[in-house]
C-alpha cells in the first residue's frame, strides 16, 4: 500500500516533468505563448507528486511498514516518533525524497511568482531548466534510488533503526532540511541564468529579479552549516565543530560561490559590469551543489556524513558535467552579448573591493575544492593513499580569512568608482585604531600567537567600521523623522549585521583553534583535578535505561556546578556504543566533557576526556546574527530601482531634476536662456523629451 | 599622522605578542604539536590529539616517547609512515607529488591577478582609443541641448 502510493506519487511528479518540458519546448520552438505558459500546470503536477511520496514514506516510517526496504533498514519498533519522522532523511533514497520535494515546492513559488511574465520565452526557459532538474531527481528515485523498494523474502519483524548519531540530538529535525532549503534554492538562480543564455537576453536585469532568491537559499544554506556544526559539536564528542570533512566541505563549496555572487551582483547593478562573472558564479553555485552531493552520496570519499553508499555516483557525476558543459558552452556562445559596456576607473573603489573579495571567495572555493578532491586524484594516478587534513586547510585557508576580514573593514567605507585619500582618512581612522587597541589590549591582557593577534585586530577593525555604519544610517534615519529601526533594514544594512555577525565567529574561530587544548584525567570517585583553569570532580557513575537507550552517565562537577552528565550511550540491541558528550558553556569559554575509558570494576577509576576551548559560544552567537541580518536584509528599505540610471545629473539643475521634471517648477536659479536665439525654435519639439527623459532617477 | 602612529603602536604589539616567551617547548608540548598532526587510524579524519580511540592512544604514547628519546619531528613522521603509510599525515608532504596541492591555489591567485589586471590594462587603452572627436563632440552638443532645456524647462512659456 505505502509502496504502491509512494511509487505512483514518483511516477507523477517524473512523468509531470518529462511531459512539462516537452510542452514547454514545443511551444518555445513552435512560437506558441499558450503552451510556452503551462509551466505552471507542470510545475503543480510535480509539487503533488512529491508531497504523494512524501506523505507515503512518513506514513511507512510511523505505520513501521518493513515491508519497504527504507523502513526496514532505517527504523525499529522502539525509535521515538521523532526520529521515526526524521528517518526519512536518515539516509540516501530518503535524502533524495526530501530534495525532490524542496525543489518541487520552489519550483511551484517560482513560477507563482513570474505567473504574469508566464508567456516571456526568458521566463518559459527557465522553468523547463528547473524541471529538468526534477526530472533528474525524481528519475533517480523512479530507478537507482527509489526509497520505495521493498523488502524481498519475509518482512521482518522488526528494523535497524537509523544510524546512531541521527537518533541522539533533536537538530537532525532542522539540520537537514534546512540546508537542503539551502542547496536546493539555488536552482532558481541557475535557471534564470541559463534562461538568459539561451534567450540572449542578458541585460534585462533578470540576474537582479532572482538575486532575492539566492538571497533567500543563501541565509538557509549559512542557517543550516551552523547548525550542523552545532549538531557535530554536541554530539561526535571530540570537542570540535568543523573537521573540514568531505561533506562539511561539499556544503561549503556552494556557499562560498553564492557568497561571492551575492557581492558582485551589486557591481552588476550598480555599474552593469561583471555580468559573464556572474552568471558563471551562479552557474558553478548550483553545480557544486550537485558535485558535492555526488562526493558525498557516491561512497568515493570516506566521510562522517556517508551514512549509505550506492550506485548512484556516475548518474550523479554525469550529470554535473552536463551542467557544467551546458553553462560553459552557453557563455562561450553568448560571449560577445556579455560584454559590458563600461570598466572600471580605479582599484581603489567600491566595485575595486568588491573583485578583490571576488578573487579571494573564488581562492577559497579552489582550496577547499583541491583539498576534497586531492586524496582522490593522488590515489587513481599515484595508487598510493594520501590524507589532506585540518592542518592544511587551516594552513591554507588564514591569510586568505585574515585578507577577508581586512576587506570587510575597508569595503564599505570605500565610495563607487573612485575615491580621495581625505575620504579613506575621515572613515577609517577610528575604525582603525579600534583595531589597534583591540591588539594592545590583547597583549597587555597576555594574549600571545601572531595569527590570533592579527585575527583579534583585524575583527576589531572590521566590527568598527561595518558598526559605524550602520550608527551612520540609524542616526540618518533617526534625524529624517523615520525612527531609528528604518536605518537598520534594506539590503545594505542587513549586509553590515551580517558582516559583524562573520567578525565574531572569525575571533570565535581563532581563539577556538588557536587556544583550545584536550587533555584526558583518570580520577577515582569524589576526586578533583584541575585542567587548563578549571576544577574537575568526578562523582560517580549511574545507569541509565529506556527503551531506545542504554547508556553509563558519569556524574561531574565543573567548578562547583553541575552535575554535568558525559555518557557512553548504546542505541538498540547490537548497536555500537558512542560516547555522549556534555558541555559547561559560558561566555568565556566551554568545557567538553567525554567518557573516554569506564572502569573495569565497579568504584574504580574512570578515564575522562576534557576539552577547554575559548570562545565557542559566540559561534552560535555569530550564527544568530547572521540570521537576524540576513532577515533586516529582507525587508525592504530603501532600495533603488535595478533599472535606474546612477550617474550625476547635471549640477545646474539638480534641484529641479531631481524634484519632478514635468516642468512646471519655478526653478530661479536656473541659468538664463542662451543668447543664441537662432537654435531655441529648433530645439522646440525636442524640448519636452528633454524634460521627461530624468523623471526616472528623481523619482522615488 | 595618527596613521603613523598607529603603524608603530601596532607593530610593537605584535612584535611583544608573537613571540612565546622564549622558553623551549617541553616534551609534552612539542608532542602535542605532533599528535595534531597525525590522523587517528580507526576515525573519520580527525587527528590523535582529538580521538581516544585506542589506535590513537597508542600513537600519542609512541609520539611521546619517541619525543623523550630527542628523536627530531621529521625522524617521528618518517617512523609514522614507515608504519601505518603516507595517509597517516594531516599534512601533506611539501616535496614529490604532493607538493602540487601546496603550489596549485598560489599560483592559481598568482595567475588570476595577472590576467584581472591585463584585461583590466586592455580594457582602459581600448576605451581611451575608441572615443573619437567625433563622438565627443556628439556627446558635448548632447550634453549642452540638456542643460539649455532644463534651464528653460521650468520657466514654461512665459512669453507666447
Amino acid at each position: 500500500m505505502n509502496a504502491a502510493l509512494g511509487h505512483s506519487g514518483v511516477l507523477l511528479g517524473l512523468a509531470a516533468s518529462i511531459v512539462g518540458v516537452a510542452v514547454i519546448a514545443l511551444g518555445l520552438a513552435r512560437n506558441r505563448p499558450d503552451l510556452a505558459r503551462t509551466g505552471r500546470l507542470y510545475a503543480a503536477l510535480v509539487l503533488g507528486g512529491a508531497v504523494i511520496a512524501t506523505v507515503a514514506m512518513e506514513r511507512a516510517l510511523i505505520t513501521h511498514d518493513f515491508s519497504l526496504a527504507f523502513v526496514a533498514a532505517n527504523n525499529s519498533r522502539s525509535t521515538p516518533l521523532l526520529y521515526t519522522v526524521t528517518g526519512m532523511w536518515s539516509a540516501l533514497a530518503g535524502s533524495i525524497l526530501l530534495w525532490g520535494l524542496i525543489l518541487a515546492g520552489y519550483i511551484v513559488a517560482m513560477v507563482w511568482r513570474f505567473r504574469r511574465q508566464a508567456a516571456d520565452p526568458l521566463v518559459a526557459w527557465a522553468t523547463l531548466v528547473t524541471l529538468v532538474v526534477a526530472a533528474f531527481f525524481f528519475g533517480l528515485m523512479a530507478g537507482p534510488a527509489d526509497p520505495f523498494r521493498t523488502v524481498t523474502g519475509a518482512v521482518p519483524a522488526n528494523g535497524l533503526g537509523p544510524n546512531v548519531l541521527l537518533q541522539d540530538n533533536a537538530l537532525v529535525a532542522f539540520h537537514p532540511p534546512i540546508l537542503y532549503l539551502g542547496f536546493v534554492g539555488f536552482t532558481i538562480p541557475f535557471a534564470f541564468a541559463i534562461a538568459s543564455l539561451i534567450t540572449g537576453r542578458i541585460g534585462e536585469g533578470w540576474q537582479l529579479a532572482t538575486r532575492r532568491w539566492t538571497l533567500f537559499a543563501w541565509a538557509f544554506l549559512t542557517v543550516g552549516i551552523v547548525l550542523g556544526a552545532w549538531w557535530s559539536y554536541q554530539v561526535l564528542g571530540w570537542g570540535g565543530f568543523w573537521a573540514w570533512d568531505p561533506v562539511e566541505n561539499a556544503s561549503f563549496l556552494p556557499w562560498l560561490c553564492a557568497t561571492a555572487y551575492l557581492h558582485s551582483v551589486l557591481v552588476q547593478e550598480r555599474r552593469g559590469l561583471l555580468r559573464v562573472w556572474n552568471l558563471s558564479l551562479v552557474i558553478a553555485t548550483f553545480s557544486l551543489t550537485i558535485l558535492g552531493t555526488f562526493l558525498t552520496r557516491s561512497g568515493v570519499i570516506e566521510s562522517v556524513h556517508a551514512f549509505s553508499d550506492s550506485d548512484i555516483g556516475p548518474l550523479l557525476l554525469g550529470f554535473f558535467g552536463a551542467v557544467m558543459a551546458t553553462g560553459v558552452g552557453l557563455i562561450a556562445w553568448r560571449g560577445d552579448r556579455l560584454r559590458s559596456p563600461g570598466g572600471i576607473d580605479s582599484v581603489v573603489s567600491r566595485e575595486g573591493a568588491f573583485l578583490a573579495n571576488n578573487l579571494l571567495f573564488v581562492a577559497f572555493a579552489f582550496v577547499v575544492l583541491l583539498g576534497t578532491v586531492f586524496p582522490l586524484l593522488y590515489e587513481a594516478f599515484r595508487g598510493q593513499q594520501v590524507t589532506v587534513g585540518a592542518p592544511y586547510f587551516n594552513a591554507m585557508t588564514l591569510p586568505i580569512g585574515l585578507a577577508l576580514l581586512f576587506l570587510m573593514s575597508i569595503g564599505p567605507a570605500l565610495p563607487w568608482r573612485k575615491t580621495s585619500v581625505g575620504t579613506l582618512r575621515d572613515r577609517l581612522t577610528v575604525p582603525a585604531w579600534v583595531g589597534g587597541l583591540v591588539i594592545v589590549g590583547c597583549v597587555v591582557g597576555g594574549v600571545r600567537g601572531l595569527g590570533p593577534l592579527v585575527a583579534f585586530g583585524l575583527g576589531g577593525f572590521a566590527a568598527a567600521a561595518n558598526g559605524r555604519q550602520l550608527v551612520l544610517s540609524a542616526r540618518g534615519a533617526h534625524r529624517s523623522g523615520a525612527g531609528v529601526w528604518r536605518g537598520l533594514v534594506g539590503r545594505a544594512n542587513g549586509g553590515m549585521v551580517v558582516h559583524l555577525g562573520v567578525v565574531v565567529i572569525a575571533v570565535a574561530l581563532a581563539a577556538a583553534t588557536s587556544f583550545g587544548h584536550r587533555s584526558e584525567v583518570t580520577l577515582r570517585p569524589g576526586q578533583v583535578v584541575s585542567s587548563d583553569g578549571h576544577r574537575i570532580k568526578f562523582i560517580g557513575l549511574t545507569q541509565i535505561r529506556t527503551p531506545a537507550r542504554t547508556a553509563t552517565e558519569a556524574l561531574v562537577m565543573v567548578d562547583g556546578h553541575g552535575p554535568l552528565l558525559p555518557a557512553v550511550s548504546q542505541y538498540g540491541q547490537n548497536s555500537e556504543a558512542v560516547g555522549t558528550p556534555a558541555i559547561d558553556s559560558s561566555l568565556e569559554d566551554d568545557v567538553y566533557l567525554t567518557v573516554d575509558a569506564l572502569p573495569v570494576k565497579a568504584g574504580g577509576r574512570v578515564t575522562l576526556g576534557v576539552t577547554v576551548q575559548p570562545l565557542v559560544m559566540w559561534l552560535w552567537g555569530g550564527g544568530l546574527l547572521l540570521v537576524l541580518g540576513s532577515a533586516l536584509a529582507a525587508v525592504p528599505g530603501k532600495r533603488r530601482r535595478p533599472t535606474d540610471p546612477v550617474s550625476a545629473p547635471v549640477p545646474a539643475t539638480e534641484a529641479g531634476d531631481g524634484s519632478t521634471g514635468s516642468g512646471d517648477v519655478h526653478d530661479d536659479r536656473a541659468p538664463a536662456p542662451p543668447p543664441d536665439r537662432h537654435d531655441v525654435d529648433s530645439e522646440e519639439p525636442g524640448d519636452d523629451k528633454h524634460v521627461h527623459e530624468p523623471v526616472p532617477a528623481g523619482s522615488p | 599622522m595618527p596613521w603613523v602612529a598607529l603603524v608603530v603602536v601596532v607593530a610593537v604589539a605584535l612584535g611583544l605578542g608573537a613571540s612565546r616567551g622564549g622558553a623551549p617547548l617541553t616534551s609534552t608540548q612539542r608532542a602535542d604539536a605532533i599528535d595534531a598532526l597525525v590522523r587517528c587510524p580507526s576515525c573519520e579524519g580527525i587527528s590523535v590529539a582529538d580521538s581516544s580511540a585506542s589506535t590513537a592512544v597508542a600513537i600519542r604514547h609512541t609520539v611521546l616517547a619517541r619525543v623523550r628519546a630527542g628523536q627530531s619531528d621529521g625522524q617521528i613522521d618518517a617512523f609514522l609512515v614507515s608504519r601505518y603509510g603516507p595517509g597517516i599525515l594531516l599534512r601533506p608532504p611539501a616535496h614529490g607529488w604532493t607538493t602540487w596541492v601546496w603550489v596549485l591555489p598560489p599560483a592559481a591567485v598568482v595567475v588570476a591577478v595577472a590576467g584581472l589586471v591585463t584585461v583590466l590594462w586592455r580594457r582602459r587603452q581600448r576605451g581611451a582609443v575608441s572615443v573619437s572627436d567625433e563622438d565627443r563632440a556628439l556627446v558635448d552638443q548632447a550634453l549642452a541641448d540638456r542643460s539649455r532645456s532644463l534651464a528653460r524647462s521650468p520657466k514654461p512659456a512665459p512669453t507666447p
